[in-house]
This record gives C-alpha cells, structure tokens and sequence, in this order.
C-alpha cells in the first residue's frame, strides 16, 4: 500500500488536532489540549481504486511561524495549512507557513482549511482574502472540525493529489 | 549530536503489599568499531560506532496483586524482545524508514498486549499501562497506552506529552459533566492486556539541556506538576532526581507503586 505522509501546520489552538480527530475518529472535543511535539495518526483511503495510507503528523502548533521545527516537515507529501476564521491573524500567518514548508520540502500538494466556519457570527474571513488566498496554489476548504463539514473533502482531495490524481 | 543520560528506579511505596510497577532501560547496537582505518573523513568515522538508540518504558500493571505484577513484567518484557529483535536503529532514517519504524513502534505494543492478553481471558485478566521512548539522535518515539505519563522539561518549561487514556478524561473530551466524570479518574479506558487498547504514537526532538521524564501514575497522584519541573532542573545527573522524585511521592503518601525513567539530553 501506498503510504503518504502529511503535515498538519498552523499556530497554536486552530484546531489541527481536532481536524485530525474528526477525520479518523468521527469525534470531536470543545476541550483544547496543546499539542506536543507531533501526534502521529494513520487513516488509510482510497483514492480511485487504489489503496492509500495516510500518515497524519499533527504538528504542535505554537504562538509564531519562526517556532515551527523544520525538522518534523521533513518528507512530507503533502501538507494541510489550519487557520482559525474566527482569528484573523491566523489567516495571514498561512502565508508565512506555507514559505517555509517550501523552503523545507519544496512543491507537495497543498491544502488551506479555513476552519471553525460553525462560528459565522465571529467569522473574519473577508472577500478580499479570499482573493488574496485564491491567487496561491492550495485548494481552499472552509472546514468545521466540530460538524465534520469539509473536513473529509479536504482530506480526500489532498490524498488525491499527492497520489496525481486529483 | 546529543549525549544522554538515563536513569530509572522504582518503589512499592507505603501502602501496596507489591510492586506491580516495571521499567527497562535499555541501549540497541547497530555499530562499527573501527579498529584501524586510513579513510580521511574521521568525523564520519566515529559516527559509526555511535548508531544506537535508547529504549525506555514504564509499566504499571492493574488486575489483582500478583496479576497486575505478571502483566507489567510480561509487556515490558515482550515489548523489549520485540523491539529487540526487530527494530533496527538507524542514525539517519529516510522517511520511508521512519514510517515503516513507526508501523513497528505500534506493532511492539500489540505484540505486548497480545502475550498479556494470553495470560488469562481476554479481557478479564490483568492489564497494564505502557509507556515507552525509543531515543535515536536527538528524535524520541513515543508509543503510549493507560494512564502512565512522558512529560518533557525543557527551556525551563515541563510539558505532558502523553495524555492519559482513562474513562474521566474520555467523558470530559466527549463534554461530560467533570464533576462525575473526575469519579472515574482511576479507570483505564485502554490498557494492554485489556478489552480496549488503543495505542498512541508520537514524537519529540529534544535539545540539549531537556530533560524526558517517563513516570507510572504513583509519582502523579501525589506529586504536582512544579514539583515535577524543580526537580528536573535540581541535578545534571538523573540519578539523583529519580531519588527525589520517589522521595517525594512517597513523602506525598506512597498510596501507589511509583516508577520514574529520567534522560537527560546534553551536548
């Protein structure tokens, strides 16, 4: 079977863990537990008729991009940038993530999960960024880890990709 | 290149009539001595003989008194033969060796519960939490089961990497009342040995100065978390804070066996 790695990279408390957990587990907690170092998940799929297994590295997420450690990055296949719509900040963060997972692995399929979107009364997301975040490669999901809504689809279009099958 | 050092001890404590805790600490060889060489790239050279990786676990069996001692003794022991004859340190992994040691990492503690399991019936025998570290570098790979923790001191800040697998904190992620959930703080939701076991997997990359603590629940019951970090930080030697750590939870009430593994990560 195919095994293809992942990198779940975003600042601290935009819900990576929690993506993780409702994409394996069909859970999820209101209860926010940091992560530490990574947390190492695996989900296989299928990706057409082929079988692929997904190594989800749920990476710690902390307060700046500079804290990220380079070296958990190392070898992935494809990456899923989390940003918090209710935080602003955390929106324009990805854009300095996403330079240095390229920096650090080069090209690997990407995908941008605007996540918490079960929060649209606090929602900050504006269409001006989604112009900005349009003119970047990755595909864009709203995402609510807490009602599953675009979670599997961000997944799944991820493992597509890096198998070239989009 | 990180050096480490490691330490472990372990104590019945003032209340138990055994001690059903177990720990190992062990080093996996996978090294060229060079006895002569005239090869130029010395540095190179003496990485060879340094391709081992450190392995570190701390049982805490549960399941009646000579039960729970048999179900540590026989997980720690397996996991360590499996371990053993299967792993092969590396001293640079490519990915695809990572993910494939991963995958063994996982399949050390299922062989583990596999020969618990056999011990009596499944599910209705004795079981025991696992909590292990395998060192290879300065990347430390943790599989986890029960509620025996890894917590990481480092730049002055002590972390719990591991979270515990018992039925309060899974009725508190699921939203439930904690005030009822926290009554069922001493029940395993998974152990090896049990009905439900589910591992979780890991990892760390510590820097010099950090310190990895592996622990059974008998130094936590009665020890906080500053305390914990103080002692960490008291000695660059981990022999010592291992006797202080025993020392304090005993000193807190020794309710439990406790078990502590210190590693001391330096340049």
């Amino acid at each position: 079977m195919i095994q293809k790695k992942i990198c779940m990279v975003g600042v601290y408390a935009t819900g990576k863990t929690s993506l993780v957990r409702q994409f394996v587990h069909a859970k999820f907690s209101d209860k926010y537990l940091s992560t530490v170092g990574v947390k190492i998940d695996r989900k296989p799929v299928q990706v057409r008729d082929q079988d692929v297994n997904l190594l989800l590295w749920d990476l710690e997420g902390r307060d700046g991009v500079q804290d990220v450690q380079t070296s958990y990055l190392r070898g992935a296949a494809g990456a899923i940038y989390v940003a918090d719509g209710t935080r602003h900040e955390t929106v324009v963060q990805v854009y300095e993530l996403r330079d240095l997972v390229q920096r650090t692995v080069g090209e690997i399929p990407e995908v941008l999960a605007l996540n918490k979107v079960d929060l649209a009364d606090q929602w900050t997301v504006t269409k001006g960024d989604r112009a900005d975040l349009a003119r970047h490669p990755w595909h864009v999901f709203d995402t609510s880890a807490k009602t599953g809504d675009g979670v599997e689809a961000a997944f799944h279009w991820l493992a597509a990709a890096m198998v070239g099958a989009p | 290149m990180i050096e480490l050092r490691v330490r472990g001890r372990t104590d019945r404590g003032l209340v138990r009539e055994e001690n059903e805790d177990h720990y190992f600490i062990g080093i996996l060889r996978k090294s060229v001595d060079v006895i002569e060489t005239n090869l130029e790239v010395q540095d190179a050279v003496r990485e060879l003989g340094r391709l081992d990786a450190h392995l570190l676990v701390v049982a805490d069996g549960v399941g009646g008194v000579s039960g729970g001692r048999r179900a540590s003794q026989s997980a720690v022991f397996s996991l360590a033969t499996f371990i053993g004859r299967t792993a092969a340190c590396h001293y640079d992994p490519n990915v695809q060796q990572e993910n494939e040691f991963l995958e063994r990492l996982e399949h050390a503690i299922r062989y583990a519960h596999e020969v618990v399991s056999s011990l009596s019936t499944p599910g209705r025998g004795p079981a025991t939490t696992l909590t292990m570290a395998m060192i290879i570098g300065r990347r430390v790979y943790i599989a986890h089961v029960g509620d025996s923790r890894a917590y990481v001191r480092s730049r002055g800040r002590l972390r719990q990497i591991t979270r515990d697998q018992t039925m309060a904190a899974m009725l508190e992620d699921e939203g439930v009342d904690t005030k009822a959930a926290a009554r069922l703080h001493h029940v395993l939701a998974s152990a090896v040995g049990a009905m439900e076991m589910t591992p979780t997997i890991g990892l760390i990359d510590l820097d010099p100065g950090d310190v990895l603590l592996l622990c059974t629940d008998g130094l936590t019951k009665h020890v906080p978390d500053e305390a914990i970090a103080e002692m960490l930080a008291s000695s660059p030697d981990p022999g010592p804070i291992c006797d202080r750590l025993v020392e304090a939870a005993l000193d807190g009430g020794g309710s439990d066996n406790v078990t502590v593994v210190v590693a001391r990560a330096d340049a």
